[in-house]
């Protein structure tokens, strides 16, 4: 079985992405960027209502405009529409303006239909109904496990609570899109996507023809966060719109459409209560929760559902449990898998829940966490956390620091899977000794291309720059979809493999014994005029599945103004055998960043009485900036004897909790609501008035 | 966006013929060409207005500074002496939008700019201050929205340096048909209390010139809070001018900002400081009276804590 080496040279240390000057001096070309000759843009017409029945979508006119070469409606028929922003028809023209102009020549003919799209009124059996044949609210999900009632009868102490958290949009910073060529030889597709298979498979479905005539290029992308992985609705339409007009067609979605139609995180309003034992061991949890996924969970959910569902109760092992779990479908956009799909969600719900366990006990958090959490990895975790982070000397008893400036401290868990599966890939030796690796993996900005080449240039003895990495090509040996953090696990045991089958082949087929290194260039040289080549394919043993990892958090909270500034995130990560070390530590950088957006900014913000998306921008879809940013500190706990684990996101998971804990712990009242906007904290504080009040 | 023609006059007199009916002025542009892109607007002719003489300048005469219409807001920002002089209106400069956006904002499209509540900004919404028959953000998502107005409308003002240049006591000279006109900056917006479509009392072909900013020996301040820590719009903001003697204030205005359709300040208030040792309960009776008339909403009734903070923290700010 093959093994990683003991000591490796280049695996493990912090290696500068290969593609960075490419990228800074915008010679990368993203899907956003190629341009075959003869493109044409792409737009989509979508639903205005939230909900109508389409008797017909004239496009006519649109054909009309000047600059425009293809217009085509989405489906045939009379239809129903169930979100605002609904897909019905698309354009292509010479120019943006064109199909600008093209759309608003578009004349759908419908009626309006009732529509709701806050979750607690679709709850109500009276709501409009987002399904004719099915309530809003299904049937929940139930799970118990041993007696709840009695023990919270004989719990020292009971605790309960409601917590909820927002629709979240993946608004990776290059929209949904693809450029396609669809010509009687086959199909080309430039696509932002997180699995180029996956879109090769769905085009050809789409088009109906054989998959072989498909060809997928991915050299970058602009992130995806679970939500890119088959070539959507867009891509679809991308391609006839190219069969129509003759000619490879761009439709990048707007920043617009990305907030209605391509995906978010479900919403959660869970009730908990939670009881434990005088010493705080945990005897009893019981749940009833509900979320919405929107019209429902999408189809492009590989690498994770995107139902509004979560594990429950997390990380902890309670004996008695009772567990019910709804979700509820509104007018809007379908929900799709989201960078750790549930867990954050879960994770808020149960770290809050806890912290509150832990006040009305009054035992230190961390103490009551080292005592429920099963994973010893984790209770590792969380002391050597607690060490770097001075948490004995932080965490004060809650609302106890002075002034109108309060600070906290609060702390969370995270687990995940992470684990490789069959990935395929390519290594070619030339005689000059350059070398050319091929996996049809993608790149979704976490560094997989340089990932790759370090993988190469370890099993060689080479310099990087002597590995050229070709990814994001559906001819390349096939991988997998980057989904459930698997892409490093999947990719790496492959490129190891065939780098150390065509070391082998080389060394066999020139008699030097071991090629690497200052013997390579010799070597490569007696292989004459003929390249050599070796396949490689993921193997077991090289990788593996399971972590955990805990986060701490320090912030300051004005209590005049509501304003929450994170002032520190610690976080403490097993990842395995780490093969680049300044990407995995970015990553987690990027994974804590975007969880102190759910944290404290991002909501989708929908309107009862016009079903619209508010805020359809990046002015009140509002992300963190550079100004926001934390001092954030990794630590890797490295255990290289397990392989690689992928980390992309068991890091985002537990940084909202530990922000909202610390929080509360500045407080002294928790604010059971993400995000935890000035708004809301003026609110838990009682500060904020009531409709109708007098100062 | 629609098409549209564009001309670039050289002088105001053309500037203003050309703008007729149909036209729009255009200078920075952050505003008026997102609401074109949103089929907000559409109008047919672009005036470029960048190109106008003396519309540059920082200049300081006897008693006054003067600030052309074109500077932009990076420029107030950056200037030493406006700082010294306007401490008030450096802040609130700096405090808009982002590095990018204030290079090219300019002093007369950021006092000209119109509402940015979400109903008003969504491109399938046709609301009340768009000529329609509701106002959607009463009943429903108004956190952003006013605590005072005098209309059906709550949008609320957004301009960070109209809530300075308010406490200040700046003048805003328009070109008004053939005249040229010096509107107070509670004049500037007088017809946006009232009149739910206007954003402000300047007529279609109006246009600003200059500011002109007394220099009358007192100081300023400015502060905002927002849920981000830059590049975010406030949720209230406040500036404060005074002359201040040891911590005994007078000429005293305090200003708010996103809390109602015109930088909002009540004249009791002022007169309630004039003459008074600033302490924490004179700042804090002055924030009572300032907000005794708030109508608080569902969801914005936070914005008056946030207020009483900032008043007290800004006149706290002008004593040093």
């Amino acid at each position: 079985m093959l093994s990683w080496p003991a000591k490796p040279d280049v695996v493990g240390a912090s290696t500068t992405r290969i593609d960075a000057p490419a990228k800074v001096t915008g010679a990368a070309k993203y899907p956003s960027d190629v341009q075959p000759g003869g493109w044409l843009y792409g737009m989509i017409y979508r639903s205005r209502w939230p909900a109508a029945h389409v008797t017909r979508v004239n496009i006519d006119k649109a054909r009309q405009v000047p600059g425009i070469k293809a217009a085509v409606v989405e489906r045939e028929g009379e239809r129903t529409v169930r979100f605002y922003g609904e897909e019905l028809a698309a354009v292509a023209g010479v120019s943006k303006q064109a199909c600008l102009d093209a759309l608003r020549a578009i004349v759908v003919e419908a009626t309006p239909l009732p529509f709701v799209v806050k979750e607690e009124m679709a709850k109500n059996p009276d709501s409009p109904r987002v399904w004719t044949d099915a309530p809003n609210l299904a049937d929940p999900n139930v799970k118990e496990k041993g007696d709840v009632d009695k023990a919270f009868a004989e719990a020292a102490a009971v605790v309960e609570g409601f917590f909820t958290t927002p629709v979240q949009v993946h608004h990776p910073l290059e929209t949904h899109g693809n450029t396609v060529s669809v010509t009687n030889d086959g199909v080309t597709c430039w696509a932002s996507t997180q699995g180029i298979f996956s879109v090769r498979d769905g085009l050809a479905s789409y088009l109906d023809v054989s998959q072989e005539k498909v060809r997928v290029l991915t050299d970058y992308m602009g992130g995806g966060f679970g939500a890119k992985f088959g070539p959507g609705a867009e891509g679809g339409l991308a391609a006839r719109l190219s069969q129509v007009a003759g000619a490879p067609v761009k439709l990048m979605l707007t920043r617009f459409d990305q907030s209605l139609a391509v995906g978010n995180r479900p919403s959660s309003f869970q009730r908990i209560r939670l009881g434990a034992s005088a010493d705080g061991k945990l005897v009893g949890f019981d749940m009833d929760a509900f979320g919405t996924a929107g019209i429902g969970a999408g189809t492009a959910s590989a690498g994770g559902g995107g139902g509004a569902g979560f594990p429950a109760p997390y990380i902890y092992a309670v004996p008695n449990i009772r567990v019910k779990q709804a979700s509820v479908a509104i007018n809007a956009g379908q929900g799709r898998a989201f960078r750790a799909p549930g867990h954050p969600v879960a994770s808020f719900g149960m770290e809050s829940i806890l912290d509150e366990l832990a006040v009305k006990l009054k035992m230190d958090p961390v103490e009551i966490r080292l005592k429920n959490d099963p994973s010893k990895v984790r209770q590792h975790e969380y002391q050597i956390g607690a060490e770097r982070f001075g948490w004995k000397q932080k965490y004060k008893p809650p609302g106890s620091s002075l002034g109108p400036v309060k600070v906290g401290v609060g702390c969370a868990g995270a687990t995940w899977g992470g684990g490789g599966r069959g990935s395929q890939a390519d290594a070619q030796i030339n005689p000059d000794g350059s070398v050319e690796v091929r996996c049809g993996t993608q790149d979704l900005g976490t560094g997989t291309r340089t990932l790759v080449a370090v993988v190469a240039a370890e099993v060689f003895g080479l310099r990087l720059e002597q590995i050229t990495a070709r990814i994001g090509d559906t001819q390349f040996p096939p991988s997998g979809a980057s989904g459930g953090s698997t892409t490093a696990a999947s990719v790496s045991p492959a490129v190891f493999d065939a780098c150390t089958n065509a070391l082998q082949k080389l060394q066999q087929a020139t008699g030097v014994t071991d090629a690497r290194g200052a013997n390579w260039a010799g070597a490569c040289k007696k292989l004459g005029v003929n390249p050599l080549t070796a396949h490689g394919e993921w193997q077991e043993g090289l990788s593996s599945s399971g972590v955990g990892g805990v986060q701490f958090a320090e912030v300051e909270v004005d209590t005049e103004t509501g304003f929450v500034k994170v002032r520190k995130v610690l976080c403490v990560q097993d990842c395995g055998l780490v093969v680049n070390k300044l990407t995995c530590e970015t990553l987690i950088n990027g994974g804590i960043i975007m969880g102190m957006g759910y944290a404290l900014y991002e909501e989708r913000v929908m309107d009862s009485t016009t079903g619209v998306v508010l805020n359809p921008n990046f002015e009140t879809y509002k992300l963190p900036n550079f100004a926001d940013v934390p001092d954030i500190e990794v630590i890797l706990m490295e255990m290289p004897e397990r392989g690689v684990i992928g980390v992309g996101e068991p890091c985002t998971i537990p940084t909202a909790s530990a922000i909202a804990n610390a929080v509360a712990n500045a407080l002294g009242v928790r604010v059971s609501s993400l995000p935890i906007t000035p708004a809301r904290v003026l609110a838990a504080l009682g500060k904020a008035l009531k409709p109708g009040a007098s100062v | 966006m629609n098409s549209f023609q564009y001309v670039s006059p050289h002088t105001v007199d053309s500037a203003v013929s050309l703008v007729a009916d149909h036209g729009r002025f255009l200078a920075g542009g952050n505003d008026l060409l997102g609401e074109m892109k949103e089929y907000i607007a559409s109008p047919k002719l672009l005036v470029n207005v960048k190109d106008l003489p003396a519309t540059r300048d920082i200049s300081v005469g006897a008693t006054s500074w003067t600030i052309g219409a074109n500077v932009t807001v990076s420029e107030i920002e950056a200037h030493v002496e406006l700082k010294r002089a306007f401490p008030g209106l450096q802040q609130a400069a700096a405090e808009v939008g982002s590095p990018q956006i204030r290079n090219v904002a300019t002093v007369g499209g950021n006092l000209a700019q119109h509402s940015r509540c979400w109903y008003y900004r969504h491109r399938d919404i046709q609301c009340l201050k768009r000529g329609g028959s509701t106002c959607y953000a009463r009943e429903g998502e108004n956190k952003y929205h006013s605590l005072f107005t005098g209309n059906p409308c709550i949008s609320p003002v957004v301009s960070n340096l109209a809530i300075a240049l308010a406490a200040l006591d700046a003048k805003v000279t328009v070109r008004r048909g053939k005249d040229e006109v010096a509107l107070t900056i509670p004049d500037f917006y007088a017809k946006a209390w009232d009149n739910p479509e206007a954003h402000h009392s300047l007529g279609p072909t109006d246009l600003i010139l200059r500011v002109q900013i007394p220099d009358d020996g007192r100081t300023s301040a400015y502060k905002q809070i927002s849920e981000k820590a830059s590049f975010d719009w406030a949720l209230v903001s406040c500036a404060a001018a005074a002359k201040v003697d040891g911590s005994k204030l007078s000429k005293v205005r305090v200003v708010l900002g996103a809390v109602a359709p015109v930088p909002y300040q009540v004249q009791a208030a002022h007169e309630f400081l004039e003459g008074k040792e600033l302490n924490d309960d004179v700042a804090t009776r002055a924030a009572e009276i300032i907000l005794k008339d708030a109508v608080p909403l569902e969801d914005n009734g936070y914005k008056v804590p946030i207020a009483q903070a900032l008043i007290r923290r800004t006149l706290k700010q002008l004593v040093g």
